[in-house]
């Protein structure tokens, strides 16, 4: 496991989504890099079923392709539990109703947000093209960046800076917020998984914000 | 209505209750509770729900609400971890799971417990009634009792002036080291792995028979008395046999069709009146040899790789490296005929290997039965424990395909012969050359840490009486593999050779005439001598055969005396010296300095042979020292 980068491409207003998807596989791909399959992240969302109207707390599990006996459960105060695939199964039986009880959990519909793309590797990097979709609607692009070797985000920084921008430009000024915090701790697949929530949130907020937009016309 | 019959029962006397009298006289007794019965009784009685403070009953929904709960602790006591009580309570919910389940399981089978309705418990009844129904309960029980212990006593009696090899003792003797059955009115044993994991398809089921024909009035000759016990194994199971594996030498490399049906010697059949543990654990070992060599056949005959095997009859051939082979062959001698034996010479047979064979097809069986704990009791099937930490430790797709790779009992067996020919001959050549050259003594030594697929060594080449000066060590790290020896010198230069045995050979003449050089220096440093020049990779004099000659050139304090060493594997040792010139004219000698006399002259060799010493570095430095002036 090394050290991962998420940044998210911005998708200008008069191209779509899969033609800026295609330029830039057709700039790795001139780079040198080569194609090693797909891949996903998928995130579903369960929202506590509280008879007492305390705040309702939500909680996400998260599915990487790349670590595939693994699904990560996130809730909103910022703690991950790392588990086995089995406990989405208890997850789901939470939410089941039963006898005329309420569930524990109920799953909020509408709030699955996947990123689904291309994986390529270019010597020890491995870069993750992937188009976001939220609720089966295009919202945006996601690139993942990962260095194999090391597991310290500030020894690896300058590296991978130099190296997104080479194919993506100066979006990658400063490294992910999640990671600026912890640029001296060992990195593990939790922080990638926190930063792509916090990727999701973004689009998701991007997505109520321009719902109500439209009903006012 | 025909006349009943009576009824006569012989049982032991009942103090149960009666439920009823009929009209006829007949009573009808309460049944006692059986053993199922009992359980199910006492188990209504406990109240699982009570006497917990946590609610053992739901510890799912709990632990939801304990997630919550932790989780604002959480922000208050940042050090405590916070899922300790959740992964607790999830802990004793899966023993009470593992528990549930196995009960289930047991009952399903009907076998050992049956589900129950619960009966109720009887109403009291009076005192006195029970006190003389106790009093007679108890009266009936002694009176068992006391009619076992009797007849215990006389059993002993008995056994004392009963013959030992009484049929009955000697099946129970069987019992406690074989498991049989009666089937019908034949008594069958199992000799085979089935219980310990192995899935062959030979069965080994034995028979045990009366032997009739004891012969009487030679109890007092121990050694000659026959059991009254008798075995009889199935045919394909007589005799004994061994797994023969031998590593030998052979010239040309694709000698495969050389392979010969072996006949099996060294192995004495067994009398047919052995005793019968003795035939019972041959016959075991023939199973296990038969299945191990089945199992070797077949993977010989799927496996894919570089090198073919060949099965022929009992034997199976294949090549570790060009000129070594490595054969493995099923010995087993029936007993029956008379062979002569074919082949008289002798037969390198390495126990080690065998051993390691029986050892690999042992975990096999035991990988079959056993797995990680945790998990029910009658679970069958379950996966390993890195498998089940995957998910928590976020294992990458390519370290989870990696686990997925397994290796076959022949593949592991060839790996293990190539380490082992590689070891070997390690030693061997290191042997042969430290004998060869007494000079510089090369020391090895071989790390006890080591496994059947790796070693290492750690040579030393020094001269002795100069161990003191650290410097002029070359010591070399082998590491012996599979397949190569990786080395580091001195300098941590990595170099890898494969298996033929004269690269090792140059490797440490190299090093040994790098060994030379390093005297030198040394000594010259000592000795305050000046080091003029020196040259690891000579351009000048004769070519070597591999690698490259070093030397040096030294010159006295005085700086009247120069001596130049030129050392190379294979061109050996050579010291010459040069002195200043003596025949420089007498009117340049007033002007000219000292120093300007040495830009003359020739080198002349000196001939080591002839100087005192019992290594080079002596005799470097007495030639040093006698031809050092005082200013």
């Amino acid at each position: 496991m090394g050290v991962v980068c998420v940044y998210p491409y911005p998708v200008p207003e008069e191209k779509s989504g899969q033609q800026v998807v295609d330029t830039i596989q057709k700039q790795l791909e001139l780079l040198g890099a080569h194609k090693s399959g797909n891949f996903f992240v998928d995130c579903e969302s369960y929202q506590s079923n509280l008879q007492t109207a305390t705040q309702q707390r939500l909680l996400h599990l998260f599915h990487n392709s790349e670590q595939p006996a693994t699904c990560f459960s996130v809730l909103d105060n910022g703690m991950c539990l790392v588990s086995d695939l089995l406990f989405e199964v208890l997850i789901l039986k939470l939410a089941e109703k039963k006898s005329g009880k309420d569930s524990y959990y109920q799953q909020r519909k509408g709030f699955k947000v996947e990123s689904k793309g291309q994986r390529y590797e270019l010597g020890d990097f491995i870069i993750k093209v992937g188009s976001v979709i939220v609720a089966s609607n295009f919202r945006g692009i996601l690139i993942e960046v990962e260095y194999s070797p090391c597991v310290i985000p500030s020894e690896c920084w300058n590296l991978m800076k130099e190296f997104i921008q080479s194919f993506m430009g100066n979006i990658a000024e400063n490294p992910p917020a999640h990671i600026k915090s912890k640029m001296d701790t060992v990195y593990t697949p939790e922080d990638t998984i926190q930063q792509y929530l916090e990727h999701f949130n973004n689009f998701r907020k991007a997505t109520s914000a321009s719902v109500p937009a439209t009903p006012n016309r | 209505m025909a006349s009943a019959s009576v009824n006569v029962s012989v049982e032991a006397v009942q103090e149960h209750k009666i439920q009823e009298v009929t009209l006829d006289g007949q009573e009808i007794y309460i049944p006692p509770l059986s053993m199922s019965e009992n359980l199910a009784k006492l188990a209504h009685k406990i109240d699982f729900y009570k006497d917990e403070s946590e609610d053992k009953g739901k510890p799912t929904s709990e632990g939801e609400k304990e997630v919550e709960e932790e989780a604002s602790k959480a922000a208050v006591q940042p050090s405590l971890w916070p899922w300790d009580n959740i992964r607790n309570k999830l802990k004793a919910a899966l023993t009470e799971m593992s528990v549930l389940l196995d009960v289930l399981n047991i009952t399903k089978e009907k076998r050992y417990m049956l589900l129950d309705h619960v009966s109720q418990d009887a109403p009291e009844a009076k005192s006195a009634i029970q006190l003389m129904a106790k009093k007679k309960g108890l009266q009936s029980a002694a009176g068992v009792l006391l009619a076992g212990a009797e007849r215990l006593k006389k059993s002993q009696q008995e056994m004392g002036t009963r013959p030992q090899n009484e049929f009955h003792i000697e099946l129970l003797k069987l019992r406690q080291n074989w498991r049989l059955k009666k089937v019908g009115k034949t008594i069958l044993g199992d000799l085979s792995y089935k219980s310990a994991g192995s899935r062959f398809w030979q069965g080994g089921s034995f028979e045990v028979t009366k032997n009739t024909n004891i012969a009487n009035g030679e109890g007092d000759n121990m050694a000659s008395t026959r059991s009254s016990l008798e075995v009889v194994i199935p045919t394909e199971l007589e005799g004994s046999a061994f797994v023969q594996v031998e590593v030998k030498t052979v010239e040309g490399s694709m000698n495969l069709t050389s392979a010969i049906l072996r006949m099996p010697h060294g192995l004495g059949p067994y009398p047919s009146d052995a005793h019968w543990q003795t035939k019972l654990e041959a016959a075991q070992n023939v199973l296990f040899c038969k299945e191990l060599f089945s199992q070797l056949a077949r993977e010989a005959v799927q496996l894919k790789s570089f090198v073919p095997y060949i099965v022929v009859g009992n034997q199976i051939i294949s090549n570790v490296f060009p000129n070594v082979q490595l054969s493995i062959v099923l010995c087993h001698s029936t007993g029956k005929k008379d062979k002569k034996s074919q082949h008289p010479g002798k037969v390198e047979h390495n126990h080690v290997l065998e051993h390691s064979l029986h050892q690999l097809l042992r975990e096999v069986h035991f990988k079959s039965l056993n797995m990680s704990v945790p998990h029910p009791v009658t679970a069958t099937i379950g996966v390993t424990k890195r498998r089940r930490m995957a998910g928590p430790e976020a294992i990458s797709r390519r370290e989870l395909l990696e686990m997925t790779e397994s290796e076959t009992l022949l593949e592991q067996i060839i790996k293990q012969t190539r380490h082992a020919v590689l070891r070997l001959r390690t030693m061997k050549v290191i042997d042969a050359v430290a004998a060869k050259f007494p000079d510089p003594q090369i020391c090895a030594h071989w790390s006890c840490l080591n496994s059947s697929l790796e070693s290492n060594v750690r040579v030393i080449i020094t001269s002795q009486g100069y161990e003191a000066m650290r410097p002029t060590w070359q010591s070399l790290y082998l590491e012996i593999g599979v397949n190569d020896i990786k080395v580091v010198t001195r300098e941590r230069r990595r170099i890898i050779l494969s298996f033929e045995e004269k690269e090792i050979e140059d490797l440490l003449l190299w090093q040994i005439s790098q060994h030379h050089i390093a005297i030198c220096q040394s000594l010259a440093r000592l000795l305050s001598w000046q080091y003029i020049s020196h040259s690891s990779a000579t351009g000048v004099g004769e070519m070597e055969d591999f690698a490259t000659a070093s030397s040096v050139l030294l010159v006295s304090p005085n700086s009247d005396k120069v001596i130049a060493v030129r050392s190379g594997p294979t061109t050996g040792l050579h010291v010459h010296m040069k002195s200043d010139a003596k025949d420089i004219d007498a009117d340049l000698a007033s002007i000219l300095e000292a120093k300007w006399y040495n830009l003359t002259g020739t080198f002349k060799e000196i001939d080591l042979n002839r100087i005192d010493g019992r290594n080079f570095a002596t005799k470097l430095e007495l030639i040093m020292a006698s031809v050092t002036r005082k200013r």
